[in-house]
């Protein structure tokens, strides 16, 4: 026998799972008040005469962690009450629901899912992806064993990261402060996010300004205040934000060009020599790629006495006054 | 190179209800494909413990839709091989309700996969771009939402990895010059074990015939990789790797540190477990671990006026000593 359904207290997952399995079920949807009354974890609660206040919120909430785990609940009109928001109908139609059948892993393919959730294992998006995986292992594959074993991880440390990617889904404007190096000053921006890109292992926020239309790229590293969701929503301009993203922080990357001299046989030859686009030229000096002065020139400035930046003269301006200021701040 | 090690996280916790509702969804049509399954082999393939396997089991058993009665007769509920269950651990779905199919993935989730792909597309596995392009299209196809833009940028198929790949299918050693970061220069000998990354930074841990010892090495210090024939003394599932990129050791030095707050995520990797941080002039006053100053003057360095070192005096010596002379090289 199986042990009694109805206990004093419904687990939360039970209430959930109930709410899915009757939305499923449906075809013509059901009324808040039916789900109210009928399903496992509500009903137990529910009065036909009193105050259900408390439990609708919970309904409310309960609708918003369903859609959350990409479950797609969708409201309908009763038949004959058109805009009557009282009678909404709630459903989840099994078209959108279910895997379309096409939609298979082969053992190969699941080995490289595994991977790239294991990528998000720590902090931002590792619900994200250990929910992925489970659905992935739903289909029953077994992964192939790796030749190799790898353990990646990417680390997000960005505070800015997950209301960003929050706002991203809801299409929400935000606000925070900005710190550009040449000022003194954190700047108010108020923007539309378009999408979040990681380039040379930084993460940039790739946003929209409400009024002139304009796109700009944020660090998310100079971001100097927590970030506000403002209640407004917007609505994005269609297009791939990220792969424009990704191609305007290239082209940066290309425009700027640095030559610097190397000595030879040193941890700065080996490290640079493999950062992405370098040349060696016939002299020996290697000619190298940035995307932010300031960032490249900390980094050069990690290599003391093994690098000689000979141009552009900002970028040898900036690498020599940090080595005075390390200098000064040790002496 | 001061010693890197991984901080703890916020760590993967036990299943909150979004996940153990995923489980469930997700468990359904697994068991509708399997006429027969113990839970030990449920809990492998799931990557859970068998009594999360039962209790998601018992719970499905008894769940169900409401019905044309709107009171869950018997018909309307899943139900299960109880017997089987309870007393041979094995699960037997006996009726149907409601689920028809896996559910798709959310557009987060699908976003999550395709950028942890995009991360992962220097991996030798990587190498057949269309394999890959097909893969994440399928992942788009297969969310409820055009996936978040979110997006890390491609990098080319790394020739190191590629060949630490080989070795290990061959079943021998890689041998390669590896300057350690006193800027020493060494040819290695090592049998690979794994590869691991946090973030742009990779790194092998392999067994060092040198060493006789298991030994972390940052894949661009790498240079002049080479196979060779000889056997791997180790191989991956004889060496149990430690849980730290790099074990301290009790040699380490101490050095105090003064960083600004904003900078201070740079240096977590090096904070020692309960070192005590205290707040002086705005400044972030920490203590890190280092094997030796030659690689804590490169980071520091590499850190203009947000981290100071305050003592020992030998380690700030080393620090000022180090960016002084990469000034002097602009003098005339």
């Amino acid at each position: 026998m199986p042990p009694a359904s109805t206990q004093p207290r419904v687990p939360v997952e039970e209430r959930l799972f109930s709410l899915v399995l009757a939305l499923l079920a449906t075809e013509t949807g059901l009324t808040k008040s039916e789900i109210l009354s009928t399903v496992q974890g509500y009903r137990q609660k529910y009065s036909i005469s009193g105050d259900n206040a408390n439990l609708e919120r919970q309904f409310e909430r309960d609708k918003d962690d369903i859609r959350d785990l990409g479950v797609p609940l969708e409201t309908v009109d009763s038949p004959g009450q058109v805009g009557n928001n009282h009678n909404l109908r709630y459903r989840i139609p099994r078209g959108a629901y279910d895997l379309p059948a096409d939609i298979r892993f082969s053992p190969e393919e699941t080995t490289l899912l595994n991977l790239a959730a294991m990528v998000w294992r720590e902090g931002s998006l590792s619900g994200e992806s250990r929910r992925a995986i489970l659905k992935l292992r739903s289909l029953g594959v077994t992964p192939d064993e790796p030749v190799l074993g790898y353990a990646p991880s990417l680390r997000v440390r960005e505070a800015a990261f997950e209301p960003l990617s929050t706002a991203l889904e809801k299409n929400a404007i935000v606000r925070f402060s900005y710190l550009k190096p040449s000022e003194a000053d954190a700047q108010l921006r108020t923007v539309e996010p378009l999408a979040l890109i990681q380039h040379q292992g930084r993460w940039h926020l790739y946003a929209q300004e409400p009024e002139s239309g304009a796109t700009k790229t944020f660090l998310l590293r100079r971001i100097v205040s927590q970030i506000v969701l403002t209640g407004t929503t917007f609505i994005p301009p269609v297009g791939n934000h990220a792969a424009r993203a990704l191609e305007e922080l290239d082209d940066v990357w290309n425009s700027h060009s640095a030559v610097v001299q190397v000595e030879p046989g040193t941890d700065a030859s080996t490290r640079l020599f493999k950062r992405r686009s370098t040349t060696a030229l016939p002299n020996g000096s290697f000619e190298l790629h940035y995307s932010d002065i300031n960032i490249f020139a900390d980094e050069l400035a990690g290599f003391g006495p093994e690098v000689l930046v000979v141009s552009p003269a900002a970028l040898r301006a900036a690498v020599l006054s940090r080595l005075h200021r390390t200098a000064a701040d040790h002496a | 190179m001061p010693k890197k090690k991984l901080m703890p996280q916020k760590k993967a916790g036990p299943f909150q209800a979004q996940d153990k509702l995923t489980f469930l969804l997700s468990l359904v049509p697994y068991l509708m494909d399997h006429d027969r399954v113990s839970v030990t082999e449920a809990a492998a393939h799931f990557g859970v413990t068998k009594d999360q396997i039962r209790e998601a089991v018992r719970l499905i058993g008894v769940s169900g839709v409401p019905g044309e009665t709107a009171q869950y007769q018997h018909g309307d509920l899943f139900d299960i091989a109880w017997d089987d269950l309870e007393e041979n651990d094995q699960i037997v779905l006996t009726n149907l309700v409601a689920i028809d199919d896996s559910p798709r993935f959310s557009a987060r989730e699908a976003a999550a996969l395709i950028a942890g792909l995009q991360y992962l597309s220097g991996l030798p596995e990587h190498a057949d771009r269309s394999t890959i392009s097909s893969l994440m299209s399928k992942l788009a196809r297969g969310a409820t939402g055009s996936p978040s833009e979110v997006a890390v940028e491609a990098s080319e198929t790394d020739m190191t990895l590629a060949l630490i790949r080989d070795s290990v299918e061959r079943g021998t050693a890689i041998e390669f010059d590896y300057l350690n970061s006193r800027g020493e220069l060494e040819r290695r000998t090592v049998d690979a074990l794994r590869v691991e990354s946090v973030d742009a930074d990779w790194y092998l841990r392999g067994w060092c015939h040198l060493r006789e010892a298991v030994r972390t090495f940052r894949i661009d210090r790498i240079s002049e990789p080479a196979l060779t024939d000889e056997a791997m003394t180790f191989g991956a599932d004889d060496v149990v790797l430690p849980d730290t990129l790099f074990e301290g050791s009790a040699d380490d030095l101490m050095v105090t540190i003064d960083v600004a707050s904003a900078a201070a995520p740079l240096l977590a990797d090096y904070v020692r477990d309960g070192s005590t941080t205290t707040e002086i002039n705005g400044r972030l006053r920490t203590s890190v671990r280092v094997s030796h100053y030659h690689g804590l003057k490169r980071l520091i360095a590499s850190m203009p006026g947000v981290a100071t070192v305050i003592e020992p005096t030998e380690a700030r010596d080393v620090v000022a000593a180090w960016a002084a002379a990469g000034a002097a090289r602009y003098d005339g």
